[in-house]
């Protein structure tokens, strides 16, 4: 049973393209076949994160166009078999395609993938209605920001208006300090305003911008807390009952997440 | 006259292939073969709508004939029929239109050949991220071309600065091509059909040596670009 996930955020630059790239690179380490597409077509991103911008011959418009086949599109990752990118174009906009369309080109998929996670653009028009023309499910990101949570409120209400039921919440670029002293919008405050249920909760991490910029996903590092985090809302994904980090206690935040992730075990 | 045999006319959509009535089939099927062998990357990967003009073909020769151009020139031949309104067309005297476009697709189905002296187009400021520069001749670019940015050229590509873009130099398919630039650092370089990219552990080159990118059996070489001092 294959799945089509987007995710989406209305609000741009809180890691919509980061989230995409790790939780597929996590899906496609756990074993499932996993494709990758971006829909940011005009200021695509997602095979810069993922290290294929210098792969790419044909992509998503030269496929919705049929200049040609589906397969000729699909980038294979470079680390990870099974795992596959479709390049947005950029030299295009976001007219290029038509949601009718990707419906059409998710069909194709489904048959070869069990996930197909679909990078929304920013905003909520042309692009955000293609990207979520095919979803099942839906990821919706948020920083502990009113702005971004904001523009969260108002994509979940898009969602729920287009039949997509119960979407999932992914709070990024939390600060558990900042939290603490009572300056940044805590885990509880979102779910108050949301009322949508977690999938994950991400801390803010100086090596996703090293990583972003290397074209590795963090996914891959195992001392990387994002990254851990990201290892956690691809088990969600896939089913798992897994505890949510919690950022209450009095410990360091190294400390939590040992205890959390039982390497403290002794 | 063998280019009178077989000849391709464009006409909307479709790719109307004009075959000589007297001639027999093995003959035009022969012809065919040769003109998709030197010209059929043009179609490639292109859906057509194929209709015929002149001989008439039974059903065995009509799939044989739509076989021969998925497999030459690895287009898809969407529908393979007679041309229906070509009497009415031919009636209303208007040639004036299909010769042009005829024209026009002729001069396509070569390659550019103006490597050494040809239209050629100059654009001065940089190629931004996004920007398609792309031009039936050759190009020269007076700035840099960013990541995301595009320079697609029938005939030779110099950029008068550093090229970090994307790149397509004898993108009709002429291997004679050249990509020259101060400072040679494509996100991917592409000569007619053949396509290269830098390696994956590649240290981005610092300052400015000029380089110059040509095709040889198919690889793509690039060489210093230094005055020859005879």
């Amino acid at each position: 049973m294959s799945e089509v996930i987007v995710i989406t955020s209305g609000k741009g630059g809180v890691g919509k393209t980061t989230s995409t790239a790790n939780i597929g690179t996590g899906l496609a380490l756990s074993g499932s076949k996993t494709v990758l597409i971006d829909t940011d077509i005009g200021l695509r991103n997602l095979d810069v994160v993922m290290g294929l911008e210098n792969r790419i011959v044909y992509d998503l418009v030269d496929v919705v166009e049929g200049n040609c086949r589906v397969k000729q599109a699909l980038i294979k990752d470079k680390r990870f078999d099974g795992l596959y990118l479709i390049p947005a174009a950029q030299t295009r906009d976001k007219s290029a395609v038509k949601p009718e369309q990707m419906i059409k080109l998710c069909e194709e998929l489904r048959e070869e993938f069990d996930y197909i996670l679909i990078d929304c653009p920013a905003g909520i028009e042309q692009g955000f209605k293609n990207a979520i023309a095919a979803a099942d499910r839906a990821i919706v990101v948020t920083t502990p920001e009113v702005s971004a949570v904001r523009d969260a409120d108002r994509i979940i209400g898009l969602l729920e208006a287009n039949e997509i039921r119960n979407p999932k919440l992914l709070i990024n670029r939390l600060r558990a300090d900042m939290v603490k002293r009572g300056d940044m919008m805590s885990i509880d405050d979102i779910i108050d305003i949301l009322a949508i249920g977690l999938i994950g909760v991400v801390p803010d991490d100086e090596k996703i911008v090293v990583s972003t910029n290397r074209g590795e996903p963090a996914i891959c590092d195992s001392k990387s807390l994002a990254g851990q985090a990201f290892r956690n809302v691809v088990r969600r994904i896939k089913g798992e009952e897994v505890p949510f980090m919690t950022f209450t206690d009095d410990q360091g935040l190294v400390m939590k997440l040992k205890k959390l992730f039982g390497l403290k075990a002794n | 006259m063998e280019e009178s045999i077989v000849s391709f006319k464009a006409k909307g959509n479709e790719l109307i292939l004009v075959m000589r009535e007297e001639d027999d089939f093995d003959k035009i099927l022969e012809s065919l073969g040769r003109k998709l062998d030197s010209s059929g990357r043009f179609f490639k990967g292109a859906s057509l709508d194929v209709r015929y003009r002149g001989k008439k073909l039974n059903g065995e020769q009509e799939r044989i004939i739509s076989k021969m151009i998925e497999e030459k020139a690895s287009a898809e031949v969407a529908s393979f029929k007679e041309d229906e309104d070509h009497q009415e067309q031919e009636s209303s005297g208007d040639h004036e239109e299909p010769d042009r476009t005829r024209d026009k697709l002729r001069m396509r189905l070569l390659y550019f050949r103006g490597l050494e002296e040809g239209m050629t187009k100059f654009y001065r400021g940089t190629v931004r991220s996004g920007t398609l520069v792309s031009y039936e001749g050759n190009v020269v670019i007076l700035g840099d071309v960013n990541p995301g940015g595009e320079v697609v050229a029938a005939g030779n590509v110099v950029v008068m600065g550093s090229l970090r873009g994307l790149v397509h130099a004898g993108a009709d398919g002429n291997k004679e091509a050249i990509v020259a630039a101060l400072s040679l650092q494509p996100t991917q370089l592409r000569i007619a059909d053949v396509i290269t990219r830098p390696p994956d552990s590649g240290q981005p080159k610092q300052g400015f040596l000029p380089e110059i990118a040509f095709v040889k059996d198919d690889m793509v070489y690039i060489e210093t670009f230094l005055p020859q001092h005879k």
